[in-house]
């Protein structure tokens, strides 16, 4: 049922004494900062949902006969409205398992696969297949601006970019790319993340992948101290593109390559310019639905 | 990582013992996102409060990808163990199944307060005093 947010606790313990698993809490919110921040809109009703066992008909059509009752004694207690209780019937799923379809075996490229860690799939002459198992790190391969990162990198690889080259991932989430990089014959990687979850998917997906022992990764940010680096992945956002250009720049060695991504269209002349202040020269751009990638070298 | 927000919503479980059926399943399950690995971690991270309801904010992010962050318990944990009572009234507007006094409601508004989306003190303790009162929870002094 949809309640002010001013009812939402006492709706949610009505509805909690006839589903002892909990119930749910969809508030209406607004995104903030390139959509990377949300905050709850008061104006809005939310929505609470509680799940009661439908195997006995008489007693789920009781339980919720009763919440109804209980529920039309709120606005007496001097809270704002809410709405009417609705049922629906929701049929047994296995909820551990159902999850898995919306991961399937993604190819992007001519030559890469992302391979979720419980599917199968033999390669086929060529293909490189990356196993990852998705999860609390962004990165899961789904997203336009992952997708545009890992297409220019093997751009880079068919251009014997790659080969050896020492590769530092900055924002390295779940290490997708760090991983596609040392799968495509990048040599040293270094990745580096914010967020611990972010440091622990990385080291476990670079583990499936066999590759340990090559994708170093720690929790922090620019400078790495680690450069210079033949190739520099940073799938961030716009903001942070702009305020890390001069960093970003610094880590790269001669002729070493940036792969800036997480770019909206409507944010990419503001990084454009940033880069270009800070000394770097664009030397590719592509784009996917409503995202760009930018590739950069050091100028002159 | 250029993390964009799909949605965000508020899962009040019994700390220690989430599982994948509903609510969590039939919540997270159209987002797809993977719910193996939120009841294990929100297990792991609510061990030590076994018995206790501790609400998960959870963000969900455009690639599946999701993260979440632990909420004070709901209310009506914190004022049944104010009124020291198991339960709330088994019918609203019968016999009062325990008492709080309005300095116990106050105490649980400014806990809450950061939570409930209210803009004072006096709309939290308000918030607070409506759940006491559908509990059965009378409110004294």
């Amino acid at each position: 049922m949809t309640a002010d947010l001013e009812a939402v606790e006492a709706v949610s313990e009505i509805l909690s004494r006839f589903a002892a698993g909990g119930t749910s809490v969809e508030p209406g919110f607004e995104l903030r900062e390139e959509g990377l921040a949300a905050a709850v809109d008061p104006s809005r009703p939310a929505t609470v949902r509680a799940y009661v066992p439908a195997r006995d008909p008489v007693a789920a059509e009781a339980a919720a006969r009763q919440a109804e009752v209980a529920l039309g004694h709120l606005q007496a207690f001097g809270l704002r409205p809410i709405g009417e209780l609705r049922t629906r019937l929701v049929h047994e799923a296995d909820w551990a398992e159902a999850w898995k379809a919306h991961f399937p075996v993604l190819r992007v490229g001519r030559r890469l696969v992302i391979r979720p860690t419980w599917r199968r799939r033999r390669p086929r002459p060529g293909e490189v297949v990356l196993a990852l198992d998705p999860g609390m790190a962004f990165g899961t391969g789904l997203h336009p601006t992952t997708r545009l990162c890992l297409a220019a990198l093997e751009r880079l690889a068919d251009e014997d970019r790659l080969d050896g080259a020492r590769v530092l991932d900055v924002g390295c989430g779940s290490g997708i790319l760090a991983i596609a990089a040392g799968l495509l014959g990048a040599g040293e990687l270094v990745g580096l993340d914010t967020d611990p979850i972010a440091i622990e998917a990385t080291a476990a997906n670079a583990g499936r992948n066999g590759l340990a022992g090559r994708l170093d990764v720690a929790l922090g940010s620019l400078p790495s101290g680690r450069g210079p680096f033949g190739v520099v992945l940073a799938n961030l956002i716009a903001s942070l593109l702009v305020r890390l250009a001069p960093l970003l720049r610094a880590e790269l060695g001669p002729g070493g390559r940036l792969l800036a991504s997480g770019i909206v269209r409507d944010r990419e002349a503001e990084v454009r310019a940033a880069f270009e202040a800070a000394g770097l020269r664009l030397v590719g751009r592509e784009t996917l639905e409503d995202w760009v990638v930018l590739a950069a070298e050091p100028a002159g | 990582m250029a993390k964009k927000i799909r949605i965000v919503l508020t899962l009040q479980l019994p700390a220690g013992k989430a599982t994948p059926a509903p609510p969590v399943g039939t919540a997270l399950g159209p987002h797809g996102i993977n719910i193996v690995e939120f009841t294990k971690s929100y297990n792991e991270k609510t061990a030590d409060k076994a018995g206790q309801v501790i609400p998960a904010q959870i963000t969900i992010f455009e690639d599946r990808s999701f993260t979440f962050i632990l909420k004070t318990p709901p209310a009506a944990d914190l004022l049944r163990k104010a009124a020291g009572v198991d339960k709330g009234a088994a019918q609203t507007g019968r016999a009062p199944a325990g008492r709080v006094t309005r300095e116990q409601v106050r105490e649980i508004a400014q806990v809450k307060l950061a939570d409930l989306n209210a803009n004072d003190i006096e709309a939290a303790m308000r918030q607070v005093e409506g759940t006491a009162r559908s509990m059965g929870i009378e409110v004294t002094g």
